[in-house]
């Protein structure tokens, strides 16, 4: 059958080239998630056969780093959590709420330019930490987000969900993120304590009533 | 426009995701109010920081290799496939009607125990297993809750029958039946995956998996034989053999026997 295994050669070396420049966004978005290189490695390479199985529904054209990363999300979700309790808890009367202006001028100064290779490294440290402790659904947020760098429509379908709800839980999770390291980097004494410039936080209808936004 | 709503969204001005009105709104209000610029000047170096922190890992040298090999098995298993199209239709026809078309059996095997050599008797018991799927015996049990199941088991086999569950929605279980495997009891479990019958067969049998080949599938360990063109999956769990046979791709069926549970 040699038009066969033709065919399934071509197939097979388009797939290596495309997904081969992915496999360090692919590892690292696992490790995130499963916090074990063991099953990261596992995942990935769950990853690579599903993808490489399903790789005639791929829509050419669209971003196959998106796609990729849809297919991770489902088999982590899939198989390496129960996924219900956790959105529950993220999206449910538990979600911390965030306020806007828990950031004060002068922790911003201090995150916004670190000075010395010292301060960056602590930083750099200190932002893992608080990225560590945010909920799987923050951190797949941030990391599709901020390290991906996807688009908002893109992480809708990674995610499975609406392109406002990607909106509202990457604000959320940058919060967060922003409150931990604020906390922590004060305590550490990288930033000095300011009580000024706190604004009130923003109610939720002032958000929801955005009606200029992209959607 | 307030320096609130530019704050509150300045992450999505950010990320280039407001439309280009309010884009051009934000970028004015901006120009004109140094406490913004503040807040974007640490938003985007946060951004940047975030990355860099976050963002550089690298996956180990040896899993692209890994996950090649794992590519190797499916395009083996196609062009197997292809070739049982072209070559076994009629066959399938003649000795199955309509629904045995598409039929697949996953079998859950019982223990055997092994008198002769090993190696021989790994290799009846093999085919034992390709038989009993091939026969497709009707069901002694129906599909009742797993208790009944393991009840109906209860002092015909040396050892406890579970039927095993699937995280794939699309396998059902349909029904289980008392066999031997060589001169030793069983368990034949049917199931239904999509429409396919897949039957495994639990058994007890430490020798069989000694001449097998290994995979990794999910985390767990796999065995495998290839019989006459299919594959026959075991897994072992507290000294159990679960074996699945089907006319399935290899990494379905692989994915089955990785995803089944006895956990009750």
């Amino acid at each position: 059958m040699p038009r066969t295994s033709n065919k399934i050669a071509a197939a097979r070396q388009l797939f290596e080239a495309e997904a081969r420049p992915h496999l360090d966004g692919l590892y690292s978005m696992a490790l995130r998630l499963t916090r074990s290189p063991v099953d990261a490695e596992d995942l990935t390479q769950d990853t690579l056969v599903r993808a490489y199985r399903f790789y005639d529904r791929f829509e050419a054209g669209t971003n196959f780093k998106a796609w990729l990363l849809k297919i991770q999300m489902n088999t982590f979700v899939n198989r390496y959590r129960r996924a219900k309790r956790e959105r529950q808890v993220f999206d449910g009367p538990m979600a911390t709420p965030v306020g806007e202006g828990v950031m004060s001028r002068a922790s911003m100064r201090g995150l916004t330019d670190p000075v010395g290779d010292a301060q960056r490294r602590l930083i750099a440290r200190e932002i893992n930490r608080a990225f560590e402790e945010l909920s799987d659904e923050a951190r797949a947020m941030v990391l599709l987000a901020d390290v991906e760098e996807l688009s908002y429509k893109e992480i809708a379908e990674v995610v499975g969900c609406p392109i406002g709800t990607v909106m509202s839980r990457l604000h959320r999770a940058r919060k967060q993120l922003q409150v931990s390291l604020q906390a922590h980097a004060v305590q550490l004494g990288i930033i000095e304590e300011d009580d000024d410039d706190v604004e009130d936080p923003i109610p939720l209808e002032a958000f929801r009533s955005r009606k200029a936004l992209k959607s | 426009m307030s320096c609130k709503l530019v704050r509150r969204h300045l992450g999505a001005f950010v990320d280039g995701e407001l439309d280009p009105a309010t884009q051009i709104e934000f970028e004015r209000h901006l120009e004109a109010c140094p406490g913004c610029q503040e807040h974007l000047a640490f938003e985007s170096s946060l951004r940047e920081q975030t990355r860099a922190s976050i963002g550089d890992i690298h996956a180990p040298d040896h899993l692209w290799g890994r996950a090649l090999h794992r590519l190797d098995e499916i395009d083996e298993a196609r062009a197997e496939h292809t070739s049982l199209i072209h070559v076994r239709p009629m066959r399938w026809r003649q000795t199955w009607p309509i629904a045995a078309a598409a039929a697949a059996i996953l079998i859950i095997g019982g223990v055997v125990g092994l008198p002769q050599s090993a190696e021989y008797q790994g290799a009846s018991m093999l085919q034992d297993v390709v038989n009993m799927h091939s026969q497709g015996l009707p069901s002694d049990v129906r599909a009742e809750g797993p208790q009944d199941v393991v009840r109906y088991f209860q002092g015909k086999t040396p050892f406890t029958v579970k039927p095993a569950q699937f995280e794939e929605p699309s396998m059902k279980f349909v029904g289980a039946r008392y066999i031997k495997v060589g001169a030793r009891p069983a368990a034949a479990l049917y199931y239904n995956h999509g429409g396919r019958r897949v039957t495994l067969l639990v058994f007890q049998s430490p020798e069989i998996v000694q001449n097998a080949q290994r995979t990794h599938v999910g985390g767990r360990e796999l065995y495998y034989y290839n019989v006459g063109g299919n594959v026959v999956t075991i897994r072992r769990h507290e000294g159990v053999n679960y074996a699945f046979f089907g006319d399935l791709d290899r990494p379905v069926l692989f994915q089955l026997a990785a995803g089944a549970r006895v956990a009750y």
